[in-house]
């Protein structure tokens, strides 16, 4: 298979620079050993301070369970699904997953072709919400451009869905997709949609950055 | 983008108006009608390979029909 690789940029939060980034269409082998041998570390090192502070189990990363082998594992080969990532300084710093077969729930795109993000996540190095200062910015915003492109590339118009991890709410409300309130057949997350329209204005937002 | 390649298609004419009205009620071109029933198919088809089956539940009803697939 051929891998797309997009150059793009991340802002390196310390010096505040452009830092140059490739945006690839596809989850590969070396993306799963970074996830395996740096960012599980990092993240195991994280959680064991949130134990050692004593901080419930609740406020812990939620996605500190995810294993992006075995996502990745489980739907290789199928046409319905795509993986994107996000390479630069020589390791992975954001993976996302998604899935073509979903439809909209807004009221003006009901019944229509998405693309669902199944999964996105940055680097632990790279998520404020983890206590240190993150490295780069940027990785959730390129990935959520990367889908939302696709989406344009299938025809889609730019639909796009996804359920949230709480700590990610705040995140897709400020770059304008619809929440549409918490889904009780999907543990009670909450289900974000973006439209054509919002699509078209996260184009325009991101550009003018 | 992923490098596509261009085919030739025969389809009927009942089969170019469902595909007509699919795409035009589905908001996508007839050629995304086409590559999302593929995806669809083979998404099934792996499942089904597997020994899981294609339920349909009546939202209201709560009923159960089975789909089967050749």
């Amino acid at each position: 298979m051929t891998v797309d690789v997009s150059k793009i940029y991340l802002l390196d939060v310390a010096t505040g620079a452009s830092v140059e980034a490739e945006l690839r269409d596809a989850i590969e082998q070396a993306q799963l050993d970074d996830w395996q041998t740096k960012w599980r570390p990092a993240l195991l090192t994280v959680l064991q301070e949130l134990a050692r502070r004593g901080v419930p189990i609740d406020q812990w990363p939620q996605s500190w369970h995810w294993d992006w082998t075995q996502k990745t594992t489980r739907v290789q080969g199928l046409l319905a699904f795509r993986g994107f990532s996000v390479v630069a300084l020589g390791e992975t710093q954001g993976l996302a997953q998604v899935d073509l077969t979903k439809t909209g729930r807004e009221a003006n795109q009901r019944g229509k072709p998405l693309v669902y993000v199944d999964y996105l996540e940055a680097a632990p190095w790279n998520r404020p919400e983890l206590g240190a200062a993150p490295r780069l910015r940027g990785v959730g915003s390129a990935l959520i451009t990367a889908a939302i492109a696709l989406s344009e590339d299938e025809g889609f118009k730019g639909r796009l869905g996804l359920h949230s991890l709480p700590q990610a709410d705040d995140y897709y409300r400020k770059i304008g997709m619809t929440d549409l309130g918490q889904d009780v057949a999907y543990q009670n997350l909450r289900y974000f949609e973006m439209t054509s329209e919002q699509a078209r204005a996260f184009f325009e937002q991101e550009g003018e950055r | 983008m992923t490098a596509k390649r261009t085919m030739t298609l025969n389809l009927t004419d009942a089969e170019m108006r469902v595909l007509d009205e699919l795409s035009a009620r589905k908001d996508i071109t007839k050629t995304a009608v086409l590559r999302q029933a593929l995806r669809l198919y083979q998404t099934i088809d792996a499942r089904v390979e597997k020994g899981e089956k294609l339920l349909f539940e009546n939202d209201a009803t709560k009923e159960k029909a089975e789909l089967m697939l050749l």
